[in-house]
């Protein structure tokens, strides 16, 4: 009977672990909804951009534009890691941290010199566990992250890629592809180099459309470069939130159901315990009577 | 036979009897009785009873030491005046007895000088040997976490299945073939099978690099299941006695093992209520600890010689807070406990390494590195544990950074606590392994260090030292 005092306790905890997961679950569902929200309202305007920028590749003009120019030779590129400020969400962080290290091994490789930028305290504990340097740490992104706020470090990568402070930038995030598939990449944005070719699909369709161009072609261009990149950084950022708030639900999901299976399994053996206890002392009463006769 | 009183059977109980004797010649409490009678069917009836009680008006009752079928009222008892006493002496080497220390290999008579009676006095206080030495296995699991005592105890804890049989038949193959003293094995009441295979094993396994086998040093004493109660109840006695005989006489380091202590224990508990004794916690027999003790306290150590002991002790219904095991706990130097979860994983020898304990696992024994190295073995497989539950709720991402360490490692050091045995080569097909203790100290320091945390964990099954699973993991990777 020791033995089910134990069990009690373990019961407990478990019961007290599920509220907590259970709880999680319904944040992250309702959380999920309005993350997913604005990821649609982006998706669209992105979509728009791209569309137009792919019409401008069509146009056959003649363009440039910094942002958009490959280096020859990359010396020193920017890794920006986007994880979560929070647990709890199965292997979200885990996936892109992997991804992130596989990369800077990559890098280090080809020797290519590249500074970190990780938000997130998920990413920046790891890093620092790994004692990997980390150079700019950002926390403030939770789940609904400001344009503003990612136009800032945007603008900041922009102006760096154009001045030649560095060659490259790449984001390591979480993309969302579909409800139940998110997978983790590394995407480069800068040098911009494919823009239409993701969401380009729709493009063919509207290539029909002749564009005038006022004052110049090489004036607009200069405007819709930048907030072409603007807003794919911001769409990572978006992904990111969404994908988070996904693996959460999932993974709480999983946890709550993992809990109540041990909680079934926990209390099973504690009744198995009890009622052998109760079978034993019977036994022994009944012994000792007969023995007494 | 050198009768003192005769005396007739005036009740037969199951496996105990009752016999009347003059009230003037009533024999002595564990006096041996034999009986030895045709009935009128013809069959010849030859049992020996051991006297438990005297129930007053003349009558004794008695533990029959063989089978009680075809006994009946009124048949001739006669005393012997003395205790049940079996051949001591080199002459019992080579060969196997069963309880009452008649050959049953049958080879033939027994040469021996002396007789010894199975009920003997525990060797006084003053006599115990005081020292205290390590004894080396080889097997990785048992010298780093739970090492034996030369001259000491050692039990093997386990619900059915487990493996003790096969551990304790290892550490024969293992210590009685480098052995240079004389081996005794004590059968008690376990299948009879596995004392024939243990019996043909030993007259082919050889003694280090000599050509004698390991049976020439070594006698057994056989009272297994199919036997009645009172033959398994004093078997292991008779076992000890000729043990006993080495180590006084000879002062040679003696080995002594015993499969199955429980069963001792069990047949105490069956002949108990039939003695009329009221039953205790669980059913067992109220005279349970002293039953024991009297058993266990003469396996010990004197000046004059050493016996080492290695007891399996069966564990029913995997509760070892059963009071059988919890009692045969108390006795021993070396505890070593066997878990369902970690044969259920396919890891053998399936010692839990938390649970078993080793009264010597102390610097002052095992000296400081050793035990330090041992305590790190077991902080990381204790924590494991304790993060058992998150893991299987939240999953193993959710842990801190440390706590994943921690669980990489812990799950390499679980799996390198299995070993190959020498004694199931047959089956796994991989030669046995024997440690030395220095290699198993080393390699299971590096693992804690994290030097080989590259290595999946597959490799570190069934391999020796260290080393051996990183060839392991090569072969492996060649394999594809």
């Amino acid at each position: 009977m020791a033995n089910a005092r134990l069990l009690v306790k373990r019961l407990k905890a478990v019961r007290n672990i599920r509220k907590i997961t259970r709880t999680m679950e319904l944040i992250a569902t309702s959380r999920f909804k309005r993350a997913m929200d604005r990821a649609t309202e982006a998706a669209a305007y992105t979509k728009k951009i791209a569309e137009i920028v792919g019409d401008l590749g069509q146009a056959n003009l003649k363009f440039s534009h910094p942002l958009l120019q490959a280096r020859s030779e990359e010396k020193k590129s920017v890794l920006l890691v986007l994880t979560s400020n929070r647990g709890l969400c199965g292997g979200y962080n885990g996936a892109v941290l992997r991804k992130t290290m596989r990369h800077t091994e990559d890098l280090q490789e080809r020797g290519i010199d590249y500074s970190l930028e990780v938000s997130g305290k998920r990413g920046i504990k790891f890093l620092n566990f790994q004692k990997i340097a980390i150079d700019q740490q950002y926390t403030h992104f939770e789940d609904k992250p400001k344009f503003s706020e990612v136009n800032e470090l945007g603008a900041r990568f922009a102006e760096d890629f154009v001045a030649g402070k560095i060659d490259r930038l790449d984001v390591a995030y979480t993309a969302f592809e579909t409800m139940s598939r998110q997978s983790a990449v590394v995407e480069t944005l800068l040098p911009l180099s494919n823009l239409s070719s993701d969401e380009g699909g729709s493009s063919n369709v509207s290539s029909s459309v002749d564009y005038e161009f006022a004052p110049s072609a090489q004036e607009i261009l200069e405007e819709i470069v930048p907030a072409a990149f603007h807003a794919k950084l911001f769409k990572c950022f978006l992904d990111a939130a969404v994908s988070e708030q996904i693996a959460r639900m999932v993974a709480m999901k999983g946890a709550t159901e993992n809990a109540d299976e041990m909680a079934g399994d926990l209390k099973q053996q504690y009744n198995r315990a009890r009622q052998a206890g109760i079978t034993s002392e019977l036994a022994e009463i009944i012994g000792g009577v007969a023995a007494l006769e | 036979m050198s009768d003192t009183a005769t005396g007739t059977v005036s009740q037969i109980i199951g496996s105990t009897f009752d016999a009347e004797f003059p009230e003037d010649g009533l024999p002595e409490i564990y006096n041996a009785l034999k009986i030895e009678e045709t009935t009128r069917g013809g069959v010849k009836v030859k049992v020996t009873g051991e006297v438990q009680q005297h129930l007053g008006g003349g009558q004794v009752r008695c533990v029959a030491l063989g089978s009680t079928d075809g006994m009946v009222r009124g048949m001739t008892v006669h005393d012997t005046g003395q205790p049940l006493s079996v051949p001591v002496g080199k002459g019992t080497l080579g060969r196997v007895f069963n309880v009452l220390g008649d050959p049953i290999d049958g080879r033939g008579d027994v040469p021996h000088e002396e007789r010894w009676p199975i009920h003997r006095p525990s060797p006084q206080l003053e006599d115990l040997s005081a020292k205290t030495e390590v004894f080396e296995t080889g097997i990785k699991v048992v010298d780093l976490l739970t090492p034996f005592v030369r001259g000491g105890k050692a039990g093997l804890f386990g619900g059915a299945g487990l493996g003790k049989t096969v551990i304790l038949t290892e550490l024969i193959a293992r210590i009685a073939s480098a052995h240079g003293g004389y081996s005794v094995f004590a059968g008690v009441g376990e299948r009879t099978r596995e004392g024939n295979d243990l019996w043909l094993e030993m007259q082919e396994t050889k003694i280090g690099q000599t050509e004698r086998s390991v049976i020439e040093q070594t006698c057994m004493v056989f009272g297994q299941m199919n036997e009645p109660p009172g033959a398994r109840l004093r078997v292991a006695l008779s076992a000890l006695t000729m043990a006993e005989w080495f180590r006084d006489a000879t002062g040679s380091d003696t080995l002594l093992f015993v499969d199955n202590i429980f069963r001792f224990s069990q047949a105490g508990s069956e002949v108990s209520a039939l003695l009329g004794r009221m039953p205790s916690a669980v059913g067992y027999q109220p005279t349970l600890g002293t039953e024991l003790g009297q058993l266990q306290e003469r396996i010990t150590s004197t000046k004059k010689g050493a016996i080492t002991s290695v007891q399996a002790v069966y564990v029913p219904a995997d509760d070892p807070t059963d009071p059988a095991p919890a009692t045969a706990f108390s006795h021993l130097d070396a505890f070593i406990y066997l878990e369902r979860k970690i044969s259920e994983k396919g890891i053998y020898p399936a010692i839990d390494p938390l649970a078993s304990s080793s009264r010597i696992l102390d610097p002052q024994y095992v000296g400081d590195h050793h035990y330090q190295v041992a305590r790190r073995v077991q902080q990381t497989l204790q924590r494991y544990r304790e993060l058992q539950d998150i893991i299987a709720i939240l999953g193993v991402d959710e842990l801190s950074e440390d706590d994943k360490m921690v669980v990489h490692r812990a799950r390499r050091i679980e799996r390198f606590l299995s070993q190959p045995f020498l004694v199931a080569e047959v089956f796994t097909g991989k030669a046995g392994k024997i440690t030395p203790l220095a290699d198993t100290i080393r390699s299971f320091e590096e693992i804690c260090d994290g030097k080989w945390d590259h290595l999946p964990e597959s490799a570190f099954m069934y391999v020796g030292a260290i080393e051996e699973a990183e060839e392991q993991y090569k072969k492996m990777q060649a394999e594809g």
